[in-house]
This record gives C-alpha cells, structure tokens and sequence, in this order.
C-alpha cells in the first residue's frame, strides 16, 4: 500500500503535486457544485431582482410618484400600458391642496403666472386654476421660465396630473404595478419569516427528542407525527377564522396595526415546523455517537453548549434546504388564504388578496387575475429550484472533485 | 401484526378525541356567536333576552361542558341544524361529501395517469433535456397555486372558448334527465376543478416515481437482468417499476389525503359544491354545527387515509415487519 501511494507520488510532478495538495475550501466546493444546476442558479438571481425591488419599494414609490392606496374611481380597469389622466375637477383639487398647503407662495406664483402671460383669467385667484386645464407641456414648460423655488413644486403637483400604469389599474383605480412591489413585502416577508421562525422552532423541537431521547424523543415525535398527518388546508383556514382579540394572551402582544400578518405568520409557522424537527432529529441522532461530541461531553460541557455549539453547525446544511423549500410552500399557504379573504386583510396588498376580488372581475378585467398569480408562480418555483439547487450542492455523494 | 394494527388504530382514535376538542375551542373563538348575530338582527332585544338566551343555548357555560353536551348529543346521531340552510347537518353532509369525493379521485386518477409515465421517463434518462423539461413541469406543478390556476382555467376554457362551465357542480334540472346526459353534465363540471386539483399533485408524484425509479435501476438484480440478455422493456417495466410501485403505494394512499384536502381550495374558485365549501361557507357564515361536523368528517377522512397508508405499506412491502 505504501509503496504504490510513493509510486504516484513519485511520478508526478511539482506541479502536480502542489494541485492535488491544494486544499479547497468547504464553501468553495459546494459553491461549484451550486453553480453547475443551471435553473437553481437562474432562480437565485430571479430571487434576488424579487428581494431587492421589494425592499426598494418605498424608492420605487417616490421615483414613479405612485401610491398603492391612492383610488381613482375615474381610472378603473385600464389595461396595461396605459397612462391615466386626472380629470379637470380632480386637478383644480389638487391645486386647491397645493394653495391651502402654502397660501403666500401660491399668491406670488399666481402673480407670477398672469405676469408672464400663461393665462388670463376672469378673476386674479382663478389664475392657477385656470393654468392647470391647459396641456401639461405647456404648464410645465411656462412654470420653468418663472423664477420661484414654488414654481417646481407645482412642477411635480402637475406632473401628477397624469399617471402611467404599466400593469393597469385594479377595481378601485389604484395602480397595479406598485401593489405588486408593495405585495412582494408583504408575501416574501412572511414566507422568509415563517421559514426561518419555523426552522428555529423545529430545530429546538428535534435537537430536544434527538439528544434526550427516551420519553422526550416519544412525546415530541408522536406530536409531530400527529401534526404532519392533519390536513394542513383546513386547518390553516379553521385557524384563520379565529378572532385573535379572544385570546387574552394574544390580544396584547399583537397590536392592531398589522394583526393579519402576525396573524399569518403564527398560523403558518404552527404548521411548518415540523419537516425540519424530523430532519434535525436523525442529523442529531448521528451526530450524538460521534467523538467530538463524547469529547464535549468529557470535557463537562454543559446540554446547551453541545447542541448549540457542536451539533447546531454540523445541522445547518440540510436544514437550509427545508428553509429554501419552506419559504417556497409558506408564500403558496399565505396567498391561498389570502385569496379565500381570511389571510393579510386589505388594504395592505399581498399578492394572495389582490387575486381575491380579481375572481368576480375575470370578465371585466382578466389580465388583473394574471398578474399576482403569476408572481406568487415565479417566486415559489425560484424557491423550490434553488432548495433543489442547495441539496444537490451540499449532498457529499454528489460532489465530484 | 394484530398488536401493531390496533396500536395505529388506538393511536387514530386518540389524536381524533383530542382535535374534537381542540376544534370545538377553536371554533368558541371565532368572531360571532349565535346570540350575537341575533342581537344584530334585532334592536329592540334587551340585555335580559340576551341572559335567557344564551342560558337557553348553553352558551354561558365552559368550553369543556359545551364539548360534553355537544359530543352527548352527536352520540344520538343529531348532528344539529344547520342556520344557513335551514336543514338537518346530516341531509346536508352526503351529497356534499361524495361530490369531494367524485372530485378527488377524479384527480388523483388524472395525476397518476400523466405522471406515472413522466416520471418513469425521466428516470431513464438522467441529465437529458427532456428530463429537464419534465422537471420543470414537476416544478411548476409543486410551485403553482391552484387557486390561481383555477382562475387561469376559467378564463381560458369557460370564458373565452366557452368550452365549459366557469363554475358549479350540475346543471339546475339535470337530475331529471336520463341517466347519460345526467353523468355527462356532472363532468363537463368536473373537468376544470379536477383539472386545476390534478396538476398540483403530479409535480409531488412525478419526482416521487422518478427518485423510486432511479433507486429500483440501481439494483444489483438489474443489472443482472440486463446481463441475461432480457429486452430493455422487460427490465424497466417487469423488474424496476414493479420494485419502484412499492413505494409508490403509499404515496398515492397519502396523496389522496392531500388531494382531498387541496380540494378545499378548488371546490371555492369553482363553486363546487363539495365538503371543503362546505368547510369554508359554513366558516364564513359563522354556521358553527355545520362547520364543526364538516370540519371533523374532513379531518377523520385524511386521518384514515393516513393509517390505510400506513398498514397497506406493510402489506405491499414484506420487507417491513410491525413491531
């Protein structure tokens, strides 16, 4: 054995010799074999563009000057690519906010505008008024002229005059794409907080059973098993119905402001702990007979330390492919219930309730029930490549080096 | 064998107790009794009607004393009455049932039909194109919320091409017609929802045969098989799928549980009128008898399914021996 081992050695070169030597990080590997599964690969940056067009929503707001709350009964149903142009009363409101907001710089501009011409109104105070039924173009290309920090102002007030949707507006005249970006949050936040919350809550429950063992390992697991074998739609809806306000404990640790959404994640995290505590539990089993952790042990060190310290780091890796999958089923759960009305309560958006009105609309405006359904599509089966992605990757069988 | 069989069987019957209960509280804290719903549809009630009334329904007793009364009363076969339908729960409860029930194997059929072949497809052909095709129809199936795809269905083939209903379960005054035009008119409202129901469970079944299929292949007596000098058909059908059903036995028994209470969902978007509307409607309305019965049945069901699963698995598996 020893001779043949120099043998090939021996006959390799320095070179060579340096190649096979050089030691490979852990992360390094996995990261190749991460990158050679093409669709996981797509579906990490398909999901990446998601995260970060849902964290710059406020950003995207601002630049677009659109409002996910904001109605416009006039502008309901427009397709997409369309462009929404306020009405003339609707404009002389918005002037009349901009005079009341400041009344001075309002009366300079008025004297501003007749000065240069722009208008001639009837009476002096109609000035504005007046200017804001003539072409934009026009408005904006005279108030430039005018000298006044105000004059920009009224730029942007005209500016809004006319809005343009690029995915249309829904039934209440409020823009499509923004509550799409708004309902991004709001369904990625939930599903990444029910995925992490419910691998910590199954990692307790499965390092518990796993390193007790005996009557421990008995009663959690049967309750697991229990729990896995319910019929999870019913009962997420059985659950959703529930008044949280009867609850005493509850009722004060959830403030009013976003119930529906404490309300969905609790629900969901209830029911998807589980996979994980299952999957802890065997890693945990094997890892209990392992050296190290007899060497701990030995060594005196305390419960917590061994499962926190020793074996939680040797269990991550296959727990971060049932997060990446559970990510993936809590956005599916979420938007189920959503659409049935009993998830997140409007008028926050969440790509599940904005599919729950578009169900009576599909005559009148069809293209509004595509939208966020396909979203929800998009980002769960980008979940699901990349767990696929991430098990392939961390699986030492599958490694070739 | 017997000890182990009426161990799962004491063990169903325990974890049903318990949800009874459990739901029975759940459903104490949803928004709305029957008394409040009486004082809002009547001004003129005084606060000792609301005393006497809900002395009358019991409603000021615990939680654990209202079970006793209810499960008393169930055990005399009186399920209640309904409110919103003004009917007996049990003359509610049938039709509805065997409706989810037509619905659920109508698509579970559906999806093993399309995803048996796919899978044993795409295990014959690791890391081609066509399996990369096949897996992201399976994805896509795990993926896809099937509400929204009922809502797809609907636009498509009952909106535009107006090739079936968008909604319901039969035509009103069909049941008086033959037998024929009867049963072909429960299906054309059969197609969307088993349809929209189906395609949810084939992504979980095609990469279920497919991972079976690969692990029968890699089998000593495959390959033994092979050197025989047996047609490649023979092998893959006689000797490695017959290996990989095993499994697969299970998977269909747990995914009809899975089927049965996806169909909560389907039945909604189509207005079909099934037990997981039932379910739903009678959640919505605050119908507590009719959502408490309906609510257990369905649960009872999937427990059940669960536990055929499981002993049907040591039948179809001698390998596995019951402790």
């Amino acid at each position: 054995m020893m001779d043949t081992t120099n043998e090939i050695s021996g006959s390799l070169s320095e070179q060579q010799r340096l190649e096979l030597e050089h030691v490979v990080p852990m992360w390094r590997i996995v990261w190749a074999q991460f990158t050679e599964h093409k669709p996981a690969l797509v579906s990490l940056f398909v999901i990446a563009i998601f995260l970060i067009t849902a964290l710059s929503a406020p950003l995207l707001q601002m630049v677009t000057g659109l409002d996910p709350d904001a109605q416009n009964p006039l502008d309901r149903y427009k397709p997409p690519f369309s462009s929404a142009e306020l009405s003339s009363d609707q404009r002389e409101d918005r002037i009349l906010q901009f005079v009341n907001s400041n009344p001075e710089v309002a009366k300079d501009l008025q004297d501003e505008v007749i000065k240069k011409g722009l208008v001639t109104p009837v009476r002096p105070e109609d000035a504005l008024y007046d200017l804001a039924n003539k072409d934009r173009k026009e408005i904006v290309s005279g108030l430039k002229e005018i000298n006044q920090p105000a004059a920009a102002d009224l730029i942007k007030v005209v500016k809004g005059f006319q809005t343009y949707h690029l995915f249309g507006t829904d039934e209440l005249g409020r823009d499509v794409f923004i509550r799409l970006v708004y309902g991004a949050r709001v369904s990625m936040g939930v599903g990444l907080l029910v995925a992490i919350s419910s691998a910590l809550i199954g990692f307790l429950v499965g390092a518990f059973a796993g390193f007790y063992g005996g009557w421990i390992d008995m009663a959690l697991m049967r309750f697991t098993d229990a729990l896995l074998a319910l019929p999870i739609i019913p009962f997420l809806i059985v659950l959703a119905a529930v008044d949280m306000n009867k609850i005493p404990l509850l009722r004060d640790m959830v403030g009013t402001q976003n119930e529906s959404i404490v309300k969905m994640v609790t629900i969901l995290v209830l029911f998807s702990w589980m996979q994980v505590a299952l999957l802890v539990r065997g890693s945990i089993l094997s890892l209990r007979e392992r050296e190290f952790i007899l060497a701990s042990k030995t060594l005196g060190a305390k419960d917590s330390t061994i499962i926190f310290r020793h074996m939680f780091p040797n269990a991550i890796a296959p727990m971060l492919v049932s997060v990446t999958l559970g990510v993936g089923n809590a956005i599916l759960f979420e938007s189920a219930l959503s659409f049935l009305g009993l998830g997140i309560q409007p008028p926050t958006p969440s790509w599940g309730n904005m599919l729950f009105n578009a169900q009576e609309l599909i005559s009148e405006a069809p293209f509004l029930a595509f939208l966020p359904g396909f979203m929800i599509l998009i980002t769960t089966i980008s979940f699901n490549y990349l767990g696929d992605g991430i098990q392939d990757a961390i699986d030492p069988k599958a490694i070739r080096r | 064998m017997t000890a182990y069989i009426l161990r799962r069987i004491i063990q169903t019957l325990v974890v049903i107790v318990l949800l009874s209960y459990f739901s029975f509280y759940i459903m104490t804290l949803m928004p709305g009794d029957p008394v409040e719903l009486m004082i809002q549809s009547n001004p003129k009630i005084t606060s000792a009607d609301i005393t006497r009334l809900r002395e009358l329904y019991g409603l000021d007793q615990p939680v654990y004393k209202r079970y006793a009364t209810w499960v008393t009363t169930l055990s005399h076969g009186d399920l209640g009455y309904s409110r919103t339908y003004r009917i007996p729960v049990s003359d509610l409860i049938g039709p509805k049932l065997m409706n989810t029930f037509v619905l659920s194997m109508a698509s579970l059929l559906l999806s093993l039909i399309i995803a048996i072949p796919l899978g044993v497809f795409a295990a014959l052909r690791p890391g081609s194109k066509s399996e990369a095709i096949i897996n992201l129809f399976a994805f896509s199936g795990i993926s896809m919320p099937s509400f929204w795809l009922g809502l797809m269905l609907m636009i498509i083939f009952a909106q535009t091409l107006h090739w079936f209903p968008a909604g319901g379960t039969a035509t009103v005054g069909m049941d008086k017609a033959n037998i024929f035009a009867f049963t072909l008119d429960r299906l054309k409202y059969l197609v969307l929802p088993t349809v929209s129901l189906a395609y949810m469970e084939i992504g979980a079944f095609v990469r279920f045969t497919r991972s079976s299929m690969l692990e029968a292949l890699r089998n000593d007596y495959i390959r033994t098989a092979k050197a025989k000098g047996l047609s490649r058909a023979v092998v893959i059908w006689k000797h490695a799928f017959r290996n990989a059903l095993l499994p697969l036995v299970t998977m269909v028994t747990l995914g009809l549980s899975g089927v049965f209470s996806g169909a909560l969902i389907s039945e909604t978007v189509f207005a079909y009128q099934g037990a997981g509307k039932l379910v739903y409607d009678s959640i919505i309305a605050n119908d507590f008898n009719v959502a408490m019965v309906s609510f257990m049945i369905s649960v009872i069901m999937v427990l059940v399914m669960n536990l055929i699963a499981d002993l049907l698995y040591g039948v179809v598996d001698p390998r596995i021996s019951f402790k």
